[in-house]
């Protein structure tokens, strides 16, 4: 059984943009894991999880 | 020639509609896919069930179905059929094997060790189930199919091994990449690899790569002679912003790589030879 990759569900404080980044880009990103891809900014954390079912209304940071 | 197995793992326990229309949820829709990825060149099946509201369901009527509508729709597709038991994480034990008890399939995946999941719940293979499980595949002449998401849960392999549970020559299948397993890279892999045949020698195994690591694991299976498992179960993703159009594509995409590298993609004959089930 796999889960497929878990990722981290945010939006940006700044801009509202949602988005998420898979949990196993962390070594790729490193400080930047979470940031905003429009503005920078650090985003706020909503949920961890498999794809949710409104997955798509979320930017795929990669 | 080298000969590289192609396993189609075509729905899993939890992808949905709504992250890829294309993901097979009954059992009408995963007896097609499954002859789509024959088709294909997959030698192998893993299969999944789901409940009408699509979570991963341990059904034993709904496995039943499945295997039917396989048989009877398709009578020329040999396939080899690997059924779960690690399709809901809240099944109890029984559950979890009342199909293998009734269906008595080729393969059936024995996941060897216990883990956290998704951060979130716990992902149980309690020693009494494990050692249950393996005295029924044994009973049922059911192929395990040994998922290892650490080098850990080989070894606990090599344990029931010694102990008798678990009969030479064993198959493994690498799950790499998954949330609280061993991340999905090359060098990881080639560790796995090293582990199983320190202390399984003889052993055969296969690998799959979840979300990016996928196209690494993908071509480093056929570069270290090992073989390979797609399909949506894994990913729904077929390349970066692309939803796949179906399980097949992953397994044409597979076969494409294991031709091109100059193996050739093992039939399910060639699979039961190769896996030491005739």
């Amino acid at each position: 059984m796999s889960w497929g990759a878990l990722y981290f569900y945010y939006h940006c404080p700044k801009c509202g943009k949602k988005f998420k980044y898979a949990s196993d880009l962390m070594v790729e990103f490193g400080d930047e894991f979470g940031q905003c891809p429009e503005c920078g900014e650090m985003g706020t954390y909503e949920k961890d999880s498999a794809r949710t079912i409104d997955d798509g209304d979320y930017f795929e940071v990669e | 020639m080298k000969k590289t197995i192609i396993t189609a793992a075509v729905t899993g326990a939890w992808p949905k509609k709504e992250n890829n229309p294309n993901v097979p949820m009954t059992p009408s829709e995963i007896a097609d896919d499954v002859y789509a990825c024959w088709k294909a060149g997959a030698a192998i099946a893993h299969l999944h069930m789901r409940d009408d509201d699509g979570n991963g369901a341990m059904d034993k009527d709904k496995f039943r179905e499945t295997v039917e509508l396989i048989h009877s729709r398709y009578p020329d597709c040999d396939i080899i059929l690997n059924l779960t038991t690690s399709g809901d994480i809240l099944a109890d034990d029984e559950a979890r094997v009342a199909h293998v008890k009734e269906l008595k399939p080729e393969m059936a995946s024995y996941d060897c060790g216990s883990m956290n999941w998704l951060n979130s719940g716990l992902f149980i293979n309690s020693p009494t189930f494990l050692e249950n499980c393996g005295k029924l595949f044994q009973e049922t002449g059911t192929k395990p199919e040994i998922e290892a998401f650490d080098p850990g849960m080989i070894a606990n392999a090599a344990y029931y091994l010694k102990k008798g549970v678990l009969k030479a020559p064993l198959h493994f299948q690498f799950c790499m990449g998954c949330a609280n397993g061993i991340p999905g890279t090359l060098k990881n892999l080639v560790f796995m690899k090293e582990t199983m045949e320190q202390l399984c020698p003889g052993s055969t195994w296969s690998c799959f790569g979840v979300g990016h690591s996928a196209m690494e694991m993908l071509y480093g299976a056929v570069a270290l002679g090992g073989n390979i498992r797609v399909g949506m179960e894994d990913n729904v993703m077929y390349a970066k912003g692309q939803l796949a159009q179906s399980n097949a594509q992953f397994v044409e995409r597979a076969k494409r790589v294991i031709e091109e590298y100059g193996n050739q993609v093992a039939t399910p004959s060639d699979a039961r030879e190769i896996l030491g089930m005739k």
